[in-house]
């Protein structure tokens, strides 16, 4: 279990909202997207983000796919949220609550007992209390933030035309060319590293691995078999 | 509603788990022990397919309860939830990861409802949008590009970064020349290589 994959962190929350709000939301959020033309509630401030997602299930929406599996009978529809972001927990709750504490309020106001973004104590429990914890997390490039795969799409694209650009100059045009190069593309030059979280999560999880194993050796038989 | 967002595509998978155990524990329980169990990184089943980017396996036990004056909710099922964010679209995508990595589907959705009708790339994109939810706000902070050109985009950022560190103060000729020999090492229009690999978590 981890939520962590390199640079990045898996955050999952499921809150209850009132089915009727369920509805209203459903109708803002669509209308928020393609009447108003406006999708991100902020969001595009926090530069730590990867991806993110609300997803609101009302209870005939979860996946019955047999007449053998019981129909879900419950009071409230569920909004669920996944983000993938560089950093910490706190660091990006606390970015929440400090940048767009208003964006925040407007997707998640009428989601029951929702404590609102300001102030930050009683927001941080609500999002502990109905958070859930990953159980595998997987990222194709865990040395990267989400800056870096940005930086690096803009610097392959400048590097390609510089490229076409430098090929007939002479070595003292093309030092010239070059420094400007440099210069103009200075944002998206840095090396990457693995950040020391990595490592740390990465042997939490051969631990918990092992700690498991031995732990079902203990309650199991020389054949295998369940020994309680 | 639906996801007909450009890219990257959003995908949110819910799957019942069949409730009951295999004598000893929980169709459950042995689902979230072989999710926890996986290799990660570049070993990990995802690194084999093709165009995901990050994407998450948990078990949902149930819902929780918010405290008084709020109702109790309890779910009937447990729900394998698969969230995943890729390029391109969704039958592709499924059929790929099929076709890539079926034997870790199988055990991941052995214990799910109506698994045992999934018996090859078709019915397993059948049986996945059967158990997809619609996502209701999608943010993209970063790039929809296929997987490929992100990989080779940040090798190229991790070596031209070290080229710059390392051929500073040079002649003009000499920098010409180092030049020359980084682009036909590096390849930089190339997609097949030099890169990175999927989920490679060291330099």
């Amino acid at each position: 279990m981890s939520n962590i994959a390199g640079k990045s962190y898996a955050m999952t929350v499921i809150t209850p909202i009132p089915k009727i709000w369920a509805w209203v939301n459903l109708l803002k959020f669509w209308y928020s997207k393609n009447i108003r033309k406006k999708k991100s509630f902020g969001l595009q401030t926090l530069s730590l983000i990867h991806y993110a997602r609300w997803v609101i299930i009302r209870p005939s929406q979860f996946p019955r796919l047999s007449s053998n599996q019981p129909k879900e009978d419950l009071h409230y529809a569920y909004m669920l949220f996944f983000s993938n972001f560089n950093g910490s927990w706190s660091q990006y709750v606390d970015s929440f609550h400090m940048a767009i504490p208003k964006g925040l309020d407007r997707i998640w106001k009428h989601n029951f007992k929702y404590p609102k973004s300001v102030p930050l104590q009683p927001f941080h429990r609500y999002i502990l209390h109905n958070q859930i914890w990953t159980d595998h997390y997987y990222n194709a490039y865990p040395l990267a933030s989400s800056n870096d795969v940005k930086a690096a799409i803009a610097l392959r694209a400048a590097l390609l035309e510089f490229i076409k650009q430098s090929e007939n100059m002479s070595p003292e045009e093309f030092q010239k060319a070059y420094k400007a190069f440099l210069f103009y593309n200075q944002q998206h030059i840095a090396k990457m590293h693995s950040a020391p979280v990595i490592n740390l999560a990465d042997q939490a999880k051969v631990e918990r691995v092992r700690l498991i194993e031995s732990y079902e050796k203990t309650l199991r038989d020389e054949h295998g078999k369940p020994n309680f | 509603m639906a996801n007909l967002i450009s890219e990257p595509t959003p995908l949110t998978v819910l799957s019942p788990i069949k409730n009951g155990d295999d004598g000893s524990q929980t169709f459950a329980s042995l689902t979230r022990k072989y999710l926890q169990s996986l290799d990660i990184h570049e070993k990990s089943p995802m690194a084999k397919v093709p165009n995901t980017f990050l994407c998450r396996f948990f078990v949902l036990n149930d819902v929780f309860f918010e405290g008084s004056p709020g109702k109790v909710d309890h779910l009937k099922s447990k729900y394998l939830v698969f969230c995943c964010n890729f390029h391109g679209d969704l039958n592709t995508y499924l059929r790929e990861f099929w076709q890539n990595a079926q034997q870790e589907a199988q055990k991941i959705w052995r214990h799910c409802v109506a698994f045992e009708q999934v018996h090859d790339a078709e019915s397993f994109i059948d049986y996945i949008k059967k158990c997809e939810l619609n996502t209701t706000i999608y943010f993209n902070g970063s790039t929809g590009l296929p997987l490929d050109e992100q990989l080779k985009a940040l090798y190229l950022k991790q070596e031209f970064s070290q080229f710059a560190c390392e051929k500073q103060g040079l002649s003009a000729e000499a920098l010409f020349e180092a030049f020359q020999e980084f682009v036909e090492r590096t390849r930089p229009a190339d997609l097949t290589g030099p890169t990175w690999k999927p989920g490679q978590n060291t330099l």
